[in-house]
C-alpha cells in the first residue's frame, strides 16, 4: 500500500496538477495574513476553515489524476480495500504537508500577534487544521471520479458540499451536525476565552463521527465502483 | 475458478451485459473468449480479474495473484516505462528489479527511459503485458493481447501463456482477430446476447478443389473454344482482349484459388473479374 501511496503522490506532483491547488493555497494565505497580525488561535482557526475547500479539491484532483484503467490495475495488484485506502492516505499526507506550510506561512508575513499567548494558540491552531484534514479528504474522496463516474457530478458534489459546510456551519444553523465542525472550530478559536477541554472533546468527537460516516460511505461505494 | 450464476449490468436501469454465467476454469486451462465487439468479453474478463463486481452471483476460488492486461494500456501517466514497471513491481511487493526480466523478454530495453505517453501503441501494450507478469500470475487475463503488437511480440504471447498454464495457472484471453490458432489447446467460450456458452470452432476450410486456368486463343476460334469447354463441363468466366503486356506470374490465394496476374488490362477489368469469379 505504501508503494501505491508513493506512486499516486509522484503522479500528482510530476503531472503538474498540484499547481492549481498550490496557487489557491497561496491566495487563501495571502488574504488571511496580508491584512495584519492577529492572535495565533484566531489566525489558525480561520486558516483551517478557509483551507477546508481547497484541501477537499486537492484530494479530488489527486485521486482523479490517475487514469481509470490504471486505478483498476492497482486494484488488481493490491486488492480493492488497499487500493481505496492508498488514495486516501496519499491525499491525507499531502493535506498534512499543506497545513504545515500554512502554519509556518504567517511567520513569514508577520501575521501572528506575538504579544498574545503564542504556544497555546499554535497548539489550538494545529488541532483546528487536524480537524479539517480528515473531513476535507473524505469529501474530496466522495467527489472523486471513481465514485461519481463523471467529472461534472464530482465537481457538483464538491462545490455543493463545500458551500453547505460553510452555510450549515454558521452560528444558529438548524442542522450543524450535518457538516463537519470546521466553522464551529473557527468560532471557538476566535473566542476571547480559551476553549474548555469539554468543548475540544466535543469538537473532536463530532469530527470523528462525521468522518467515520463519510469514509464508511466512500468505502461502501468503492466496493462496486472501481 | 468458478463463475457461480454471475449476472452483471452497468446500471440499475441498464440492460444485462451478462446473464447467469455458470462456468469453471481449471488450473492449467487456457480459455479463449470469442464474441463480436460489445458482446461483453471485456466485462467478463474484468469480472474475472475482480475489477468489476457481479451484480448477482459470485466468482469463487479466484487465485491470489492475478495479472490483467487491459485492452488499452493507460499511457497518460508521468512515468518512464522503467519507472512505471519498477513501481508496479513494488505494488506487487517485489523488488523493483523484478520488472527487469520482463523488460528484456518483451524487448523493452531501448524504451525504458521513454515516457509512457511517448511510447507507440504496441510498445505501451508491451508495458501493460510486462506489469501483469512481474509476479507469476495464477490467473492471467489478456484482453485482446495482440492489439497493436508487432509480429515479434505477438509470437511471444503463446509461449508466455504456456508458461503460466504449465505452472498450474489459468489464462483467460479475449480475441476477435482470429489469433487463437496460436493457442491450439485452448478451450473456447462464446459471448453473445449476454450469455456465455461453449464455442465450437469450425475446422479450417479445406482448400478449394477448383482452380482457374487462363487460356489464350485466336479471336476467330474463341467462340468454338468456349463451346468446346462448356460442352466438357467447364465454366467460362469471361473473355477479354490480350494486352500488349504479357502476364508475369500467377499468385495463389489463401483459399486455394489462383488469381490471374494483374496486367494493366486486368486492372481495368478488375470489377468484372470480381463479379465473375465463382
Amino acid at each position: 500500500m505504501t508503494a501505491l501511496t508513493r506512486m499516486r503522490l509522484a503522479g500528482f506532483l510530476r503531472g503538474g496538477r498540484v499547481i492549481s491547488p498550490a496557487i489557491a493555497v497561496l491566495v487563501v494565505l495571502g488574504i488571511i495574513y496580508g491584512g495584519g497580525a492577529s492572535p495565533a488561535s484566531v489566525a489558525y482557526g480561520y486558516s483551517a476553515a478557509a483551507l477546508f475547500p481547497v484541501l477537499a479539491w486537492q484530494t479530488k484532483l489527486l485521486l482523479d489524476t490517475e487514469p481509470d484503467v490504471q486505478r483498476r490495475l492497482a486494484r488488481v495488484a493490491v486488492r480493492a480495500r488497499r487500493e481505496a485506502l492508498a488514495g486516501v492516505v496519499a491525499a491525507a499526507v499531502l493535506a498534512l504537508l499543506v497545513c504545515t506550510l500554512a502554519m509556518l506561512a504567517p511567520w513569514l508575513f508577520h501575521g501572528i500577534d506575538t504579544t498574545k499567548a503564542v504556544l497555546p494558540g499554535m497548539l489550538l491552531g494545529a488541532l483546528a487544521h487536524l480537524l479539517a484534514i480528515p473531513p476535507a479528504v473524505a469529501l474530496g474522496a466522495l467527489s472523486s471520479r471513481a465514485v461519481t463516474r463523471s467529472v461534472r457530478n464530482g465537481v457538483a458534489i464538491l462545490v455543493v458540499s463545500a458551500v453547505l459546510v460553510i452555510v450549515l456551519g454558521l452560528q444558529n444553523s438548524f442542522a450543524p451536525w450535518l457538516v463537519p465542525p470546521v466553522m464551529a472550530t473557527a468560532r471557538v478559536l476566535n473566542d476571547v476565552t480559551p476553549p474548555s477541554a469539554t468543548t475540544l472533546t466535543l469538537l473532536v468527537t463530532w469530527a470523528a463521527l462525521w468522518c467515520a460516516a463519510t469514509f464508511a460511505t466512500y468505502a461502501w461505494l468503492r466496493r462496486t465502483r472501481s | 475458478m468458478l463463475f457461480d450464476g454471475v449476472w452483471f449490468r452497468y446500471g440499475r436501469r441498464a440492460a444485462w451485459t451478462l446473464r447467469d454465467v455458470r462456468a469453471t476454469v481449471e488450473p492449467g486451462q487456457t480459455i479463449v473468449v470469442l464474441g463480436r465487439n460489445g458482446a461483453g468479453k471485456s466485462t467478463l474478463l474484468q469480472l474475472a480479474a475482480g475489477v468489476l463486481r457481479p451484480t448477482r452471483g459470485a466468482i469463487a476460488a479466484r487465485p491470489s495473484v492475478i495479472g490483467w492486461v487491459p485492452e488499452r494500456f493507460p499511457a497518460d501517466q508521468p512515468f518512464t516505462a522503467r519507472d512505471y514497471l519498477h513501481r508496479m513491481a513494488s505494488l506487487r511487493g517485489r523488488a523493483p528489479s523484478a520488472a527487469d526480466e520482463w523488460i528484456e523478454r518483451l524487448l523493452l530495453t531501448e524504451h525504458t527511459t521513454t515516457r509512457l505517453g511517448d511510447l507507440s501503441k504496441g510498445t505501451a501494450q508491451k508495458v501493460g503485458l510486462a506489469q501483469a507478469l512481474i509476479t507469476r500470475p495464477g490467473l492471467l487475463i489478456l484482453d485482446e493481447p495482440w492489439e497493436g503488437l508487432d509480429a515479434t511480440a505477438r509470437a511471444l504471447i503463446p509461449g508466455i501463456v504456456a508458461e503460466v498454464t504449465a505452472a498450474g495457472g489459468m489464462a483467460l484471453i479475449s480475441d476477435h482477430r482470429g489469433e487463437i490458432e496460436n493457442l491450439p489447446d485452448a478451450i473456447h467460450w462464446s459471448v453473445a446476447d449476454a450469455l456465455v456458452t461453449p464455442a465450437e470452432l469450425s475446422s479450417p476450410a479445406e482448400p478449394s478443389s477448383r482452380v482457374i486456368i487462363e487460356i489464350e486463343t485466336s479471336r476467330a476460334e474463341a467462340d468454338q473454344a468456349m463451346a468446346k469447354l462448356t460442352a466438357e463441363g467447364h465454366r467460362v468466366l469471361g473473355v477479354r482482349d490480350v494486352a500488349a503486356e504479357q502476364p508475369q506470374s500467377s499468385r495463389p490465394r489463401p483459399d486455394g484459388t489462383i488469381t490471374p496476374p494483374e496486367t494493366r488490362a486486368d486492372k481495368a477489368a478488375a470489377g468484372s473479374w470480381n463479379q465473375d469469379r465463382p
